[in-house]
């Protein structure tokens, strides 16, 4: 090894980045030659006095990083949970908990009223309605003015709560078809994205409905809130290799704002291969500026024996 | 010493909890185990952030929106890369918009006019291995500056390089996949900053 080389390896030796047979051959010359050694020498000093000018973040400016996050969190999801906690840890489970627990009271006041002719519970309510089914008094005609909560349990019945003159609650099993019906009028629930990804969370094992599948696909296109379209998409995962799904699958890849759901519509699509993919995938890397993406459909198109670039 | 340090952190994080159960347990919407992960990390985020941005406004900047994209994109993780690149990734792409607008606008200054005078935003930071003896101070303070300067000189992707490998321990291979480049990319980086900080600090050092 000349001095030119040695000294071009000599930060990479430093940190330990050459090959073990490079190792040998750098030490040995190091050794033997002083202006290398010199070379050798200013590398460590130049690393020992940027160690000594490194920063670490103080106490006081590490709380207030936290503090500030979960307040964050806390306003981020706010129009939608109790303010009742008073430090910003509790602040941040009340949001997160919002967010993602199951049955979660939304208290966010529905503007726009989304008004569901209900009368498909009449014929439940007059004789088939399982046994212990909260539907007394449900008046036939009802009109539902919104749906405030939907809250599954273990038991694989769900309770829908619902605005209509007066708030009610009605209770069901899941693979009944009017709560089903209920259940996808309420993942279209445009002022409260709580009941939209609860109901699309309890829809997305239910795909091979072709009406639950049009719920999925409206949601995973239109819904506003990405944590819904990411629950839409996990909905769609059984039905990848179907044609309209992959239609509205490329579509998310090219529109959709959020790399956390382009992410999940790769996957998606490349698990079953075609040409429009490869299309799709090479039309992203074109305009896609996230780096994590635009790897994985390069790695993608390699797998698939595709160019990268289009020519 | 600080790669050992960043290892030792890292090795500590991973020994305290078992991290693969806590971020199931994030997906599935366990607000405690969110909390446990943000407190895992989130002092060598912070401390990435410092050292990348030398601005502790920016620092916090990035800490929040950083936890805040992990907060709202847990559920898309897949564990088909560890927890600390996908975080780091993350990070160090906030703090490379952050660097590329900043080459935009004019360097601010480090000194802020306040009510109670002017005060150095740098006083926030705890420097390591600060010296008691005035001459050295002086010394050091003025090896200080031309840091500054040095790092100031590189492009962001360098020093965001140099950063990674320098302060935060991390192989060349894991750097180019957290930046999305090859590994002879980031060594390429890595050799341009290193030989960019050797020509302003030379006769420093």
């Amino acid at each position: 090894m000349n001095c030119d080389a040695v000294v071009k390896s000599i930060p990479f030796y430093f940190y330990g980045e050459v090959a073990p047979d490079a190792e040998d051959a750098i030490e040995e010359h190091i050794e033997a030659c002083a202006p290398c050694r010199v070379e050798w020498e200013r590398q460590k000093a130049l690393a020992s006095a940027l160690d000594r000018h490194a920063l670490a973040p103080s106490p006081e400016l590490l709380a207030e990083c936290r503090h500030d996050l979960a307040r964050a969190i806390y306003r981020e999801e706010s129009p939608v949970v109790r303010r009742s906690a008073s430090d910003p840890w509790g602040l941040f489970r009340e949001a997160f908990s919002s967010l993602w627990r199951p049955g979660i009271r939304f208290r966010q006041p529905v503007g726009a009223v989304a008004l569901i002719a209900l009368g498909f519970f009449a014929a439940r309510f007059t004789g088939t309605w399982p046994a212990g089914a909260s539907l007394a008094g449900f008046t036939p005609d009802a009109m539902v003015s919104s749906i405030r909560s939907v809250q599954p349990d273990n038991a694989g019945s769900v309770q829908i709560s619902l605005d209509e003159t007066r708030r009610r609650v009605v209770s069901g099993r899941l693979d009944d078809h009017n709560i089903q019906r209920l259940l996808m009028a309420a993942a279209r629930e445009q002022d409260n994205p709580g009941v939209r990804v609860e109901s699309v969370e309890l829809l997305k094992d239910r795909g091979s409905s072709a009406a639950v599948r049009g719920v999925l696909l409206e949601a995973v296109t239109h819904d506003p809130n990405p944590g819904v379209r990411l629950k839409a998409l996990e909905g769609l995962k059984s039905f990848a290799a179907d044609a309209e799904v992959r239609k509205t699958l490329a579509q998310v890849l090219l529109k959709d704002q959020n790399a956390g759901v382009r992410i999940q519509a790769i996957d998606l699509l490349i698990a079953n291969r075609d040409a429009a993919t490869v299309s799709t995938l090479q039309t992203l890397i074109g305009k896609e500026d996230n780096n994590y993406i635009r790897m994985r459909c390069q790695n993608a198109l390699r797998n698939m024996n595709a160019s990268v670039g289009t020519f | 010493m600080l790669q050992d340090a960043a290892g030792a952190v890292s090795a500590r994080a991973v020994a305290r909890v078992d991290e693969a159960t806590v971020i199931r347990a994030v997906q599935r919407g366990d607000q405690d185990a969110f909390e446990q992960l943000v407190r895992a990390y989130d002092q060598s985020v912070l401390r990435l952030a410092m050292n990348l941005l030398r601005s502790p406004e920016d620092a916090r900047d990035v800490y929040q929106e950083a936890f805040l994209r992990v907060y709202r994109n847990i559920h898309t993780f897949r564990f088909d890369c560890s927890f600390h690149t996908w975080l780091y990734r993350i990070v160090t792409n906030i703090c490379l918009d952050h660097l590329r607008k900043r080459k935009v606008r004019r360097e601010e200054s480090a000194i802020v006019e306040t009510a109670d005078g002017p005060v150095d935003r740098m006083d926030s930071f705890e420097q390591e291995g600060t010296h008691a003896n005035p001459e050295r101070r002086m010394w050091n303070t003025q090896l200080g500056d031309r840091i500054e300067n040095a790092l100031g000189d590189l492009t962001p992707r360098e020093r965001t390089v140099f950063e990674l490998r320098h302060y935060q321990g991390l192989r060349l291979r894991t750097i180019g996949e957290m930046l999305g480049t090859s590994e002879e990319a980031a060594k390429n980086c890595l050799f341009r900053a290193t030989q960019k900080m050797r020509v302003v600090l030379g006769d420093l050092v």
